[in-house]
C-alpha cells in the first residue's frame, strides 16, 4: 500500500468519542453554517433539463475556475467549504489551459443525450438476411479489427489521465468518463460486427499500433490530447464517413452513423482544447509545433497501414474485381487526401495557421493520392 | 515523449513506396486475408436482447477460454485477432484472469449500457420549482449531497486509473470499468445538481471521510482495489442510498436515489463476483485480501466518525432538530449503520470469506453496536 489513512479510526479514542457523542444526541452542527454561496439553481429551458451550464454560477461555476488551481488538491467538490486536514490526491494537471475547452460542458451533456446501445440499436439480423460476398466480408472484418485497435487506445487515453486531473475541473473529468464509455461502445460494436459477419477477426496492424502507442504515451495532456482527440478522432471521423458512404450493408451504415456522432464530439473537444491551450499559453506555440512535427508521422502509419488501406479499397470499390479495385483505389485516394486536409484545417483553426506549410505530410499525401 | 514508434513513417521509404504502388496500381498484398484466425457463426440467443457479448462467447473470441495467464497478447490487438511480430507492448499490469475476472461481467456491462440514464433530463427538476424545504432539512440534504459528491469523485478516478493497466484481452472487464466510470461521473453530477438546487448550495467537506477514502486509489493490485471499492465502499454507499431514498424529503430525491441505486448495485454485484472468483482461482490471495480489508474497513469507522455526515443523516431521518426528531433520527441512523455492517459481512460470507468475522474489528464493533441497539429497543 502506498497510502494509509492518517489515523487508525478503529483505535482513535477522540474520533470514537465524537461519534458516540453524536449518537447520544449531542449534535455539534459545525457544518450547519458552512461558508458557501447560497444558490437555488434551475433549468433555463425545462425541455433541455438542468444542465451544467445552468449551474455555471458564482463560486460553483466553471467560468470562474482560475488558470492556476492552487488551493484544491483533494476530493472536495468545487464550491464546498474546505475544512480540516484534507488529503492531497497528487494531481499533476492543475492548470485550466492544460485541459479545458470552452465546449466541454456542452459536449458532456450531448454525450449523455445521444447514448445508444450496440446490442439493440443496430439491426443485426439484416446482416444474416442479406449476406455479402466473402471477399467483401473479409475486408469488413479486417477494417473492424483495425478500428478495434484504435478504440482500445481511445479508451486508454482518458482513463490514463482522468485521475491525474484536478477535481476542480469536474465537467472536464465527467466528459473524459463519457469518452471512455464512447470508446467502449465503439469497441463493442466493431467487434460484434466483425464476428457476426462470420469472417472472424483479421490481423492486428504493426504500423498503426506503433503510431498509436507513440500518441497515447505523450508526456503531457495537451500533447496527448491533440494526438488522440484531434488527430486520431479526426482521422476516424473521415474513415466512418467514407465507410458510411460506401457501406456494403445497412448494418455498416447504421454503425457508422453512430460512430460519426461520437467521433464528431471527440474531435470537437480536441480542437477546442488545442485552441484554448494555444490562446492561453502563447509561449507553448513553438513547443506544440515541435511536438506535431515529431509525432504526426504516426498519422501516416495509420492511413498507410495495409490493414486499413486494402480493406478500404475493397469496400469503396464493392469487391475484388479489377474494375471494383480501380474504383476503390480512386475513392481511397480521395479519402487519404481528405484525412490530411481536414487534419491540417483543424490544426490551423485551432491556432497553428502555418503548420501545413512546415509539415512534411501534405506533400507526401498529395504525391500518393495523385498517383491514383 | 515516453514512447517512440520503432519507425518514423515519414522516413520509411519502403512503407511509402508500397503505399504509393497500391494506390497507383490497385495491386494489393492481401496477406491479412490469410490471417490464421477462427471463423465463427454467432447467433442472437434472444432477439429482444439484441446481439450481446455472451452471444459471441465462442472459441478464441470468447471470454470463457481466456487462459489464467495471458501470455499471447500484450498489444492493442483485440482478443482473437492475428498478432504479427512488431506490435508494441501496451505495458499492462494485470494479465492474470483471476485478478480481475468476475462471473457475469459481460452481462453487467450490457446492463450498464442499456440502463444509461441522464441526470439532466431523467430527473424531474421542474418539480422542485416552488418547493422550499425547512432550513434544517434543506441544509442537511445539501450536506449529504456534498459528501456524496466527494465519494463519487474517488469512485470515478479509482476504476478509471486501473483501466489502461488491464490487459486488452480482458475486453469485457475493461468495458465494465469504463461504464462504471461514467456511472460515477453521472452520480457526481446528479448530487451536485441537487445540492445546488436546494437553495443552500454545497456545504462542508468531510476530511475524515476523504482521508479514509484516499486509500481506495492506492491499492497494490486490482483485486485489492476492487474489494475496497466495489465491496466495502460501494457496499456501504448502496445501503446509504437505500436509506437515503427512504429519508428523501421530495419525490425528486427519491427518483435520484432510485436511479443511482441501480448503478451501485451493479458495481457491488461485479465486486462480489470478482471477490468470489479471485478467492476460488487464486487462493494465495486470500491473506493479502484479508490484510487489505483490515485497512479498508477503516473506511467504515471513518464514516461513522464523520459527524457532518452522521448529523445530517440524523436530521433527515428525524425530520428536524427538536428532541423527539433527534431521538427518532438516532434510531434510524443506528439501524442504518448496523445494516451497513451487517450487509458487508453477509456479502463477504456469500463470496467465500466467512472467517472474516473472526478477525475483523469492524465485526466486533457491529456486535457491540447491535447489542447496545437491542438493549435500547432498536431492532434491525
Amino acid at each position: 500500500m502506498a497510502f494509509y489513512a492518517d489515523k487508525d479510526y478503529t483505535v482513535d479514542q477522540t474520533v470514537l468519542e465524537a461519534a458516540k457523542k453524536v449518537m447520544e444526541g449531542h449534535l455539534g452542527l459545525h457544518w450547519y453554517e458552512a461558508k458557501t454561496e447560497r444558490i437555488a439553481g434551475h433549468a433555463s429551458d425545462s425541455r433541455r433539463g438542468l444542465t451544467y451550464k445552468d449551474l455555471d454560477v458564482g463560486s460553483y461555476g466553471y467560468s470562474n475556475i482560475p488558470e492556476d488551481v492552487r488551493t484544491s488538491q483533494s476530493m472536495v467538490s468545487r464550491g464546498s467549504e474546505k475544512v480540516g486536514k484534507l488529503p492531497d490526491m497528487g494531481y499533476v494537471v492543475n492548470r485550466k489551459s492544460d485541459v479545458w475547452s470552452d465546449n466541454v460542458a456542452e459536449l458532456y451533456e450531448e454525450d449523455k443525450a445521444r447514448r445508444w446501445v450496440p446490442a439493440t440499436d443496430i439491426p443485426w439480423n439484416e446482416l444474416h438476411a442479406h449476406p455479402i460476398a466473402p471477399g467483401l466480408e473479409m475486408a469488413c472484418a479486417q477494417l473492424y479489427t483495425f478500428l478495434q485497435e484504435c478504440q482500445i487506445v481511445s479508451m486508454d487515453f482518458p482513463s490514463k489521465w482522468v485521475a491525474l486531473i484536478n477535481q476542480d475541473f469536474l465537467e472536464q473529468k465527467s466528459w473524459m468518463c463519457a469518452q471512455m464509455l464512447d470508446a467502449s461502445r465503439l469497441l463493442e460494436v466493431f467487434r460484434k460486427r466483425a464476428l457476426y459477419g462470420g469472417a472472424g477477426l483479421g490481423r492486428a496492424s504493426v504500423t498503426a499500433e506503433q503510431g498509436l502507442k507513440e500518441w497515447l504515451w505523450a508526456d503531457q495532456f495537451p500533447q496527448g490530447s491533440v494526438s488522440i482527440n484531434l488527430s486520431l478522432a479526426g482521422f476516424l471521423l473521415v474513415v466512418y464517413r467514407q465507410v458510411a458512404a460506401f457501406a456494403p450493408t445497412n448494418v455498416d451504415r447504421a454503425i457508422m452513423r453512430y460512430a460519426m456522432q461520437d467521433a464528431g464530439r471527440q474531435t470537437a473537444y480536441g480542437l477546442g482544447q488545442l485552441r484554448y491551450y494555444l490562446k492561453h499559453r502563447p509561449l507553448e506555440v513553438n513547443a506544440m509545433e515541435g511536438y506535431l512535427d515529431h509525432t504526426e508521422h504516426a498519422l501516416l502509419g495509420l492511413i498507410g497501414s495495409p490493414e486499413l488501406l486494402e480493406p478500404m479499397i475493397i469496400i469503396c470499390g464493392g469487391g475484388l474485381e479489377k474494375a471494383q479495385v480501380d474504383q476503390g483505389r480512386i475513392a481511397t485516394a480521395k479519402f487519404i487526401r481528405l484525412v490530411v486536409r481536414e487534419y491540417m484545417e483543424r490544426i490551423a483553426v485551432a491556432g497553428l495557421a502555418g503548420h501545413a506549410n512546415r509539415s512534411r505530410i501534405p506533400a507526401m499525401i498529395d504525391r500518393i493520392s495523385a498517383s491514383a | 515523449m515516453a514512447y517512440l514508434s520503432t519507425t518514423n513513417f515519414t522516413e520509411d521509404k519502403d512503407f511509402i513506396d508500397k503505399w504509393l504502388y497500391t494506390i497507383r496500381t490497385g495491386e494489393m498484398d492481401l496477406s491479412w486475408m490469410k490471417s490464421a484466425t477462427e471463423k465463427i457463426s454467432p447467433e442472437e440467443a434472444n432477439p429482444r436482447r439484441g446481439l450481446t457479448y455472451r452471444d459471441l462467447n465462442l472459441g478464441t473470441y470468447g471470454y470463457t477460454d481466456i487462459p489464467e495467464k495471458v501470455r499471447a497478447n500484450r498489444s492493442y490487438a483485440p482478443r482473437g485477432a492475428e498478432i504479427p511480430e512488431g506490435v508494441p507492448d501496451a505495458q499492462p499490469w494485470v494479465s492474470r484472469k483471476s485478478e480481475l475476472w468476475a462471473f457475469n461481467t459481460e452481462s453487467y456491462y450490457e446492463e450498464a449500457m442499456s440502463r444509461q440514464w441522464n441526470a439532466t433530463t431523467d430527473i424531474p427538476w421542474e418539480h422542485l420549482d416552488g418547493v422550499e424545504l425547512p432550513e434544517v432539512t434543506g441544509k442537511a440534504l445539501s450536506q449529504l449531497m456534498t459528501f456524496l459528491t466527494e465519494v463519487e469523485m474517488i469512485a470515478t478516478d479509482t476504476p478509471a486509473m486501473w483501466l489502461p493497466r488491464l490487459n486488452p484481452d480482458f475486453i469485457e472487464v475493461r468495458s465494465f470499468i469504463a461504464a462504471q466510470a461514467m456511472d460515477e461521473a453521472r452520480h457526481a453530477e446528479v448530487f451536485r445538481k441537487r445540492a445546488l438546487t436546494t437553495g443552500w448550495g454545497l456545504m462542508q467537506a468531510s476530511p475524515i471521510n476523504e482521508m479514509a477514502l484516499k486509500h481506495l486509489r492506492d491499492a497494490d493490485s486490482f483485486s485489492e482495489m476492487s474489494v475496497a471499492l466495489h465491496l466495502v465502499a460501494e457496499g456501504n454507499v448502496l445501503t446509504m442510498f437505500r436509506f437515503s431514498e427512504y429519508l428523501s424529503p421530495t419525490d425528486v430525491d427519491k427518483k435520484i436515489f432510485r436511479l443511482v441505486m441501480q448503478d451501485e448495485a451493479r458495481h457491488v454485484g461485479y465486486g462480489m463476483q470478482h471477490f468470489k472468483y479471485v478467492l476460488e482461482h487464486f487462493p494465495e490471495k486470500r491473506e493479502v485480501l484479508h490484510a487489505h480489508l483490515d485497512e479498508a474497513e477503516n473506511i467504515s469507522f471513518a464514516g461513522a466518525a464523520a459527524t457532518e455526515l452522521t448529523e445530517s443523516f440524523i436530521i433527515l431521518a428525524g425530520g428536524g432538530l427538536k428532541k423527539e426528531n433527534i431521538e427518532q433520527g438516532i434510531r434510524v441512523t443506528t439501524q442504518f449503520q448496523l445494516k451497513q455492517m451487517q450487509e458487508h459481512f453477509e456479502r463477504l460470507d456469500k463470496c467465500g470469506m466467512p472467517e472474516r468475522k473472526e478477525r475483523s474489528k469492524l465485526y466486533m464493533m457491529y456486535e457491540m453496536g447491535r447489542a447496545a441497539a437491542e438493549s435500547a429497543g432498536i431492532k434491525l
